[in-house]
């Protein structure tokens, strides 16, 4: 799932083995005791540790801006997430998870407020959360 | 309500993409332990996350757990250290009263395991060890039944010279 994750961010199969490989032997004993502790989400802290290695990756947040752009660089998979979004809100949800941007960079690259950037950002996991509850109405 | 207000603003979700500022993240970490519904909102964005993973998952390349292993053992295998036993005494009490303390004073070098870990490249080196000595072997075998051989050849030919002068 990380490999799938680092993929999305850097748009290359080796880049992201490396950085995966990079990741894996820079954990500490003491972070593999704090990740793996009960009732924490050992895969989301994994990623906000590729999130901070990939912050110094950032690409354009044009990027994400439309399926064309990124139907280009993610010919094998489509992201089914960020298709469902309104461009804003797959700007805003690509430039914050996949490129590490913050919202103040957002704010000021999209020339709006840090509220509204945070609005977005939860509207756009809003529709995950919604693809994610028709999904399981599905196999259920 | 104010943990609904609190789920609505946005923190939970800038907190799993992690652009949390650290007092947010403290407030949140407050919040979560206070509250059981900002903890369950939080669960089902963290799950969000996965979701979103699990469905943009690749399979990784061979080869690519064998880059990292090592180090994942290395890891796992390292006993907890705790460096306060080898701190010294912050206070002179000791010297002055010309006491000890009756933690360790030494640190132990032998190993308890029994066992050795070696790098994964050596079983190349006994695979070529190993083949080498069949090799070694197999001429020693051979050279022998030949020297065994031109002996008899030799034996015989003494015998048929000895028949020769009779």
């Amino acid at each position: 799932m990380l490999l799938g994750y680092l993929f999305e961010a850097t748009k290359s199969k080796p880049i992201a083995e490396q950085y995966l490989v990079d990741i894996f032997n820079g954990l500490q004993f003491t972070d593999i005791q704090a990740m793996t502790k009960p009732g924490i989400n050992t895969f989301c802290q994994l990623q906000a540790i590729a999130r901070k290695k990939l912050a110094s990756l950032s690409d354009a947040v044009d990027e994400c801006a439309g399926p064309a752009a990124e139907s280009k660089a993610l010919a094998e998979q489509s992201n089914k997430f960020t298709d469902l979004m309104e461009p804003e809100q797959r700007r805003v949800f690509c430039g914050i998870h996949y490129h590490g941007k913050s919202t103040g960079t957002l704010a000021a690259e999209l020339n709006k407020t840090e509220e509204a950037i945070r609005r977005i950002l939860k509207e756009s996991f809003n529709v995950i959360r919604n693809q994610r509850n028709d999904t399981a109405a599905v196999y259920r | 309500m104010i943990q609904q207000q609190y789920i609505d603003s946005g923190i939970l979700e800038a907190y799993v993409t992690g652009t949390a500022t650290d007092a947010e993240v403290r407030e949140l970490m407050y919040m979560k332990a206070q509250y059981p519904e900002v903890n369950f909102a939080l669960q089902q964005l963290e799950l969000d996350m996965e979701h979103i993973a699990q469905h943009m998952a690749i399979a990784p390349p061979a080869g690519t757990w064998n880059k990292i292993s090592d180090t994942i053992d290395e890891l796992i295998l390292r006993p907890e250290f705790n460096p306060g036993q080898f701190q010294p005494n912050t206070g002179d009490k000791g010297f002055k009263d010309h006491q000890t303390d009756n933690g360790p004073h030494f640190i132990e070098v032998e190993a308890e395991s029994n066992h050795m870990k070696i790098h994964k490249n050596w079983k190349w080196v006994f695979a070529a060890v190993f083949i080498l000595g069949k090799i070694f072997l197999g001429c020693a075998i051979y050279f022998y039944l030949e020297n065994r051989q031109a002996q008899q050849q030799v034996q015989e030919l003494k015998t048929e010279l000895k028949q020769l002068k009779k």
